[in-house]
């Protein structure tokens, strides 16, 4: 979240929730339960170490809302997770998942750990202890996690065989992000990139914009930016410049992602391509272009450089790349930001279609996959943008996508009342 | 699971189309001679809307293949068939439940093999 900050991530959470209520007039009873996490479990996880002491870990599991439907959200394994933090990003994912208006509520896990610094067994011991603890809170039809930061496919798989173990049967549907082998959805790798990709297109429809005379920078080419490089290539727009952890690479005439994603898999990073000049990532973002996708860290665009951002889109593939304050100038700007819970939303999405799969026993194909994504991610981009227009273009597609999501969550929660 | 693409181009790129469609192994093609508007509504100037719809001649072209091809035949016509103009035309796609070939019988991908 924001580093300079003095408040924590769940304070600012509630902040956002705040502006939000104002804007759609949220019912305050509704606001006061929607602030809370209907339920936070903390657990200790000793496991024993390859030097043969025992560690004791502190993990999370944290379920913000489940009015819509199960609750849903990913594990971090980082040095830095904290209950606050998990809390915050719980929240986070009730109203990513309602503004795709997928039936899922909001939840979040963590372990405070160094995943770098433990061998693979210890990781194992670590996950299959954690997911011990927290098997009364999770399960299909329950709460069901997914990867996160520094957790992967194999992680997922651990999750899966404890519970199944521990419950006499095999469960696929308790987790997604599994491997295809053990029930995990085709297509669930290039998620994140392609639901991306698809609301930049409608924002560019939207905007008069044409792929022939659009210029895309891409900060970040893992996962989700390498794959949002590769689908907006072939529809015609130029990649002029992409960057890693490493620094950056430029040519104004157009890259070749297919070079840079061999370059990113052989060297480890896009700055050994050849035909192109070296930029920092710094230098990167306030190109002249007409899309910048900012698809790695936190807090990249802030009060500092808002004002240098020359491109007309910002489509979020990372999450939180652009600080409440950057968001005001940017507004101003008229810089079109497509905000990261509906500009990476494809990953959970992908997600439900995992964990559908998983209920039915009966697979989809690769297309059927991303064809289903694409009817979700536009029919939500179309969502957000008439509550945008509505608003007169008044205020950022940010809170309108907010406004749509709470305003979901706030309808269940009405129809269904408060238990008793 | 077999597809159908239903392309409707201009005239004047049927020949290549049919050509590299030729070249691309598909199992076989459908043309006819078709008329319709789209956004075009029959003008043939640039992208202006005029209120009398007048329908225009375009071909059809129908090809089934496996849903594996689909992404590839779509780029074949999509290429051919593009001017940049409006009246380039439609592709479609649509599920196919089943092909029978006639003269043997043979049931689903073994009828268009």
């Amino acid at each position: 979240m924001v580093s300079k900050d003095k408040r924590t991530p769940y304070e600012m959470a509630v902040q956002q929730l705040d502006n939000v209520a104002r804007v759609i007039n949220l019912d305050e009873g509704i606001y006061k339960k929607l602030k809370y996490c209907k339920r936070q479990l903390i657990v200790s996880i000793p496991v024993y170490m390859d030097n043969g002491k025992v560690e004791v870990f502190t993990g999370y599991r944290v379920m913000h809302n489940d009015t819509r439907g199960p609750a849903k959200g990913g594990i971090r394994y980082h040095p830095d997770v904290t209950l606050d933090e998990v809390k915050a990003l719980s929240m986070w994912m009730t109203w990513k998942t309602a503004v795709v208006n997928i039936p899922y509520g909001g939840a979040k896990g963590g372990i405070t750990c160094n995943p770098k610094e433990m061998s693979n067994s210890e990781l194992e011991k670590l996950t299959r202890r954690y997911t011990s603890e927290i098997l009364m809170v999770i399960g299909p039809e329950k709460d069901i996690p997914a990867p996160d930061v520094y957790t992967n496919s194999q992680i997922m798989a651990w999750i899966m065989d404890t519970y199944s173990m521990n419950k006499g049967y095999v469960v696929p549907g308790v987790v997604t992000g599994k491997p295809i082998s053990i029930g995990g959805s085709l297509g669930r790798e290039e998620a994140t990139g392609r639901g991306c990709f698809f609301v930049i297109l409608d924002a560019c429809k939207c905007l008069n914009l044409f792929p022939e005379d659009s210029t895309v920078v891409i900060q970040g080419f893992g996962n989700a930016g390498s794959v949002v490089a590769k689908l907006l290539q072939k529809e015609g727009f130029k990649i002029i410049a992409v960057s890693d952890s490493k620094g950056g690479i430029l040519n104004t005439k157009g890259l070749d992602t297919q070079k840079l994603i061999e370059i990113k898999k052989k060297n480890g990073s896009v700055v050994d391509y050849r035909d192109g000049e070296k930029i920092s990532n710094k230098e990167l973002l306030e190109l002249n272009c007409t899309v910048l996708v900012p698809a790695a860290l936190e807090n990249q665009i802030t009060e500092e450089n808002a004002s240098r951002i020359k491109a007309k889109i910002i489509a979020e593939a990372a999450n939180g790349p652009t600080t409440p304050e950057a968001d005001d100038i940017l507004h101003k700007k008229g810089c079109f930001v497509l905000p990261d819970i509906l500009a990476n939303a494809g990953g959970v999405t992908v997600s439900y279609f995992e964990w559908v799969q998983a209920l039915q026993s009966l697979f989809w194909s690769e297309r059927d996959v991303n064809l289903k994504l694409r009817d979700i991610m536009q029919r939500s981009y179309k969502e957000v943008y008439s509550i945008y227009c509505d608003k007169n273009k008044k205020i950022n597609m940010r809170l309108c996508a907010y406004a749509l999501a709470v305003s979901r969550v706030a309808e269940a929660t009405r129809v269904r009342g408060i238990y008793p | 699971m077999l597809k159908k693409i239903d392309c409707i181009v201009k005239q004047t790129k049927m020949d290549e189309i049919i050509q590299c469609l030729s070249e691309a192994n598909v199992g076989g093609v459908t043309v006819s001679e078709v008329k319709g508007f789209g956004l075009q509504r029959g003008y043939t100037g640039d992208k202006k809307k005029v209120t009398k719809a007048e329908l225009l001649p375009k071909v059809r072209i129908e090809i089934i293949v496996e849903e594996e091809e689909v992404e590839k035949i779509i780029s074949i016509v999509q290429q051919l068939a593009q001017t940049g103009k409006v009246g380039d035309g439609k592709i479609f796609v649509l599920p196919v439940e089943d092909v029978v070939r006639i003269r043997t019988k043979e049931r689903g991908e073994l009828a268009i093999k």
